[in-house]
C-alpha cells in the first residue's frame, strides 16, 4: 500500500508533514550527511535578526526529566548572512526553507522579510513572538493580542509568501493571541514554542542556567503542547495549524494531525538523534500502512470527541 | 571531508580503573576514524530519561574482530555515567562519532610536545600519546589527580612515554603517589628550569586549564586546550556549548573544538 504523505499549511504544500523546528537544525546545512534538509516537509531555520546576535552566557541548556531548558538567547548569524552563505545551497538542494524571524522592535521584523524576500527559494516565514519587545517595556510580543496583531499586519504588508505566526505558551490568553495573528494576516499557526522553566543546582544553590529562566522542550511537554493545539483548533478550526512539542514518534506525529495540525515540527528530538526527523517519517508511514490511511490529510483534525 | 557516524555500538569490555573511574570498549560494524581529542555523543539509557547523549573524548579506536572498537574512559559523576557503569555486557549503546576538532597531533610530533592530563581528562591525552608513540614522536606526560587512586592508566602512560624516550611525571593533590601539587605547577618548575617544550596538549579540570592558558601565553608556548562544555546535540545545531574566543565571538565548541589553542580563547580562560 502507498501512502499519500503529502499535506498542506494554507497555500504551502509541503511533500510530508514532518519538519526541523527553528533552532535545532541550525540554518539547515549542518546535518547534510545524517539529515538531508530536502528529505523534510521543510526546514525552520534558527531564529534570524537583521544583525548578528552573541546571545546569552553559559551555561545555556540543562536537562531536565524527559526534557531540557535551554537559553540560548537567540544567538544567530544575523540574516545577511544566512542569505549568502546558506539561502542558495538550499535552494540547490530543493529544500523548502521557512526563515524563523525575530527582533526587538517590529521594524526589525519587517526589515528580515524584507531581506529574504530578496532571496531565492524562501517558502516562508514563522514569526517567533516569545521575544521581549523594547518599545514596549520589554513585554513579549505574544503576550498582547494588540502588539501581535500589529506586528503580524506589519510582516503581512511584506511579504506574500507563507506567513506563519509561532504562538507563545506563556502567553496569558492563548485563544486571544491565536485570534490576534490571524486578523493581522497570518497564514497559519505554529505551537507550541518552549515553555517558561528553572532548574536548581542544590549543592551551589544557585540556578543551573547563567539566565536562570530558560525554556523547557523535549517529550516533557509534549501533553501540554497536545492540548494548547487542540485548544486552538477548537476556537479557530478554519486556520491551518503546525504543531510542536516533544515529538519523538510517528505516533506523536499521528496525535498532533488528529488534534488538528496540518503539519509538525521535530526539535529536541534531533539533539538525541540528528536522523529522528527522517525516522518520524517512515514511523508514521508504517503507522498509516498498519492502519489502512491511504492519505495522510485524512487524520488532520480527525479527532473523535466528544 | 565529513567521516562521523550514528550508528549502534555493542558494549563488549568494562574495566574498572579507581573508585570512580571505568574503561569500556565499543564494538561497531562501521570503522570511526577518530582522531586524538575528537569525541562522540553516547545514549547513557534506554527511555526518554536521561533524554539527551552524553560527549566522551575517544580514548583510542582499532580493528576488532571484523569491525572496530572505540575506547572511552569515563568518571561516574551522574546518571548516565552510573548507568553507563551498570549496563550489562552486550547492551547496545548508540554513538555519534566521531566528532569536533581535535589536537594538531602532525605540529606536536614536529616538535618535543608536554602533554598534560588532570584526573578524567586523560582520554584524550592518552589517545595522543599512545599516537605520538607509534609513530615514534618524543613527548613527556604529565598526569596528575586528586589522589593516587585516581590516577589512571599508569602502566600505559608509562609504556608510551617510555617507547619514546620521554618522561612520565606524577603529581596528586594529596602527595600520596608521585610529586605533591598540581601538575601545572610541576610543568612550570620544569621549564623555569631549562626544560622546553613548544606545544602543550592538555585536558583536565577548568582550573588547571587555566593554569595552562596563562602560563603557556606568557611563556610563549602554544597550548591546545580540550574544553568540557555542557553539550546537548555534539554537531553545532543547538548552540549549547558556546565558548567565547578573544575576538568576542560565540562558537560550538564541539563543532569548531573541544580542542582550542589557549591564544584563541577569551581572556577569563587567563584569569
Ligand atoms: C567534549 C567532551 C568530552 C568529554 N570526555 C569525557 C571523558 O572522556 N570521560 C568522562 O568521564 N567524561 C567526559 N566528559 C564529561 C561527560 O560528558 C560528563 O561527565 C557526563 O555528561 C555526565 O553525565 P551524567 O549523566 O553522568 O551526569 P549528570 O547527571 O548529567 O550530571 C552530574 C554532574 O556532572 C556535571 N556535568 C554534567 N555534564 C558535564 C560536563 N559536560 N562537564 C562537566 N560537568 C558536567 C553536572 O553539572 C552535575 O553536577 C566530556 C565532556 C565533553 C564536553
Ligand atoms: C536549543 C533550542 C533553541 C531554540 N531556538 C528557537 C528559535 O531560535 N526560534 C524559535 O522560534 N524557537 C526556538 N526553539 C523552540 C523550538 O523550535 C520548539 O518550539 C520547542 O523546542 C518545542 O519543540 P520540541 O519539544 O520538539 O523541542 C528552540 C528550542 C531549543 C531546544
Ligand atoms: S552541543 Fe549543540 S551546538 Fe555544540
Amino acid at each position: 500500500m502507498r501512502v499519500d504523505l503529502s499535506t498542506a499549511v494554507g497555500a504551502l504544500t509541503l511533500a510530508n508533514p514532518v519538519m526541523a523546528a527553528s533552532g535545532t537544525f541550525g540554518y539547515g546545512l549542518d546535518l547534510l550527511d545524517l539529515c538531508p534538509p530536502e528529505c523534510l516537509g521543510a526546514v525552520v531555520t534558527k531564529g534570524l535578526s537583521p544583525a548578528p546576535r552573541a546571545g546569552n552566557p553559559t551555561p545555556r541548556i540543562v536537562e531536565t526529566a524527559a526534557g531540557m531548558i535551554n537559553a540560548i538567547g537567540l544567538q544567530n548569524i544575523g540574516v545577511e548572512a544566512f542569505c549568502q552563505e546558506a539561502a542558495g545551497e538550499l535552494a540547490r538542494r530543493g529544500a523548502t526553507v521557512i526563515v524563523n524571524v525575530f527582533g526587538e522592535r517590529p521594524e526589525q521584523y519587517r526589515a528580515v522579510i524584507e531581506r529574504c524576500e530578496r532571496a531565492e527559494g524562501i517558502a516562508g516565514y514563522e514569526l517567533n513572538v516569545s521575544c521581549p519587545n523594547v518599545d514596549h517595556g520589554g513585554m513579549e510580543f505574544g503576550h498582547d493580542p494588540h502588539q501581535l496583531e500589529a506586528l503580524t499586519a506589519l510582516c503581512r504588508a511584506a511579504t506574500s509568501k507563507s506567513l506563519w505566526v509561532k504562538l507563545s505558551p506563556n502567553a496569558p490568553d492563548l485563544v486571544g493571541t491565536a485570534h490576534a495573528a490571524v486578523a493581522g494576516g497570518a497564514d497559519a499557526l505554529t505551537l507550541i514554542n518552549t515553555l517558561r522553566a528553572m532548574a536548581i543546582d542544590p549543592y551551589r544553590r544557585r540556578p543551573v542556567l547563567a539566565t536562570a529562566f530558560g525554556g523547557l522542550s523535549g517529550p516533557a511537554i509534549k501533553p501540554i503542547a497536545l492540548r494548547m493545539l487542540y485548544e486552538v483548533h477548537c476556537a479557530l478550526p478554519t486556520v491551518p495549524l503546525v504543531g510542536i512539542g516533544g515529538i519523538e514518534t510517528g505516533s506523536d506525529v499521528v496525535e498532533f494531525l488528529l488534534a488538528g495540525a496540518s503539519a509538525v515540527q521535530v526539535g529536541t528530538a534531533i539533539f538525541r538523534h540528528p536522523a529522528a526527523p527522517l525516522r518520524i517519517l517512515s514511523e508514521l508511514e508504517d503507522f498509516c500502512v498498519a492502519q489502512k490511511v491511504g492519505e495522510l490529510r485524512a487524520l488532520i483534525g480527525g479527532l473523535r470527541w466528544p | 571531508m565529513i567521516a562521523r557516524r550514528d550508528v549502534p555500538a555493542r558494549l563488549v569490555e568494562r574495566r574498572e580503573l579507581s573508585p570512580t573511574c571505568f574503561s569500556l570498549l565499543l564494538a561497531t560494524m562501521e570503522r570511526l576514524p577518530a582522531e586524538p581529542g575528537q569525541f562522540g555523543m553516547l545514549s547513557c539509557g534506554q527511555g526518554l530519561d536521561p533524554l539527551l547523549r552524553r560527549p566522551f573524548s575517544v580514548a583510542g579506536v582499532r580493528p576488532l574482530g571484523s569491525g572496530w572498537g572505540v575506547e572511552l574512559l569515563v568518571k561516574e559523576v551522574g546518571r548516565g555515567t552510573a548507568w553507563l557503569r551498570r549496563a550489562p555486557l552486550g547492551t547496545i549503546l548508540e554513538l555519534l562519532a566521531p566528532l569536533g576538532h581535535g589536537f594538531n597531533l602532525e605540529a606536536a610530533a614536529s616538535t618535543r610536545a608536554a602533554l598534560v592530563a588532570g584526573g578524567i581528562g586523560l582520554p584524550p591525552v592518552l589517545f595522543a600519546a599512545e599516537r605520538l608513540a607509534e609513530t615514534g614522536a618524543p613527548f613527556d606526560l604529565f598526569l596528575g589527580a586528586a589522589t593516587g587512586d585516581e590516577l589512571l592508566e599508569i602502566k600505559r602512560c608509562r609504556a608510551a612515554a617510555g617507547a619514546v624516550g620521554g618522561k612520565l611525571v606524577l603529581c596528586t593533590d594529596d602527595g600520596s603517589v608521585g610529586e605533591p601539587g598540581f601538575v601545572t605547577t610541576a610543568l612550570a618548575r620544569r621549564f623555569a628550569a631549562g626544560q622546553r617544550w613548544e606545544r602543550v596538549l592538555a585536558c583536565g579540570p577548568d582550573p588547571m586549564l587555566q593554569a595552562l592558558a596563562r602560563w603557556s601565553v606568557t611563556e610563549g608556548v602554544v597550548a591546545e586546550l580540550s574544553l568540557e562544555e555542557p553539550m546537548a546535540c555534539g554537531v553545532g545545531v543547538c548552540l549549547g556549548c558556546v565558548v567565547e574566543l578573544a575576538d568576542g565571538r560565540r562558537v560550538a565548541s564541539c563543532k569548531e573544538g573541544p580542542v582550542f589553542e589557549a591564544a584563541r580563547l577569551a581572556a577569563r580562560w587567563r584569569p
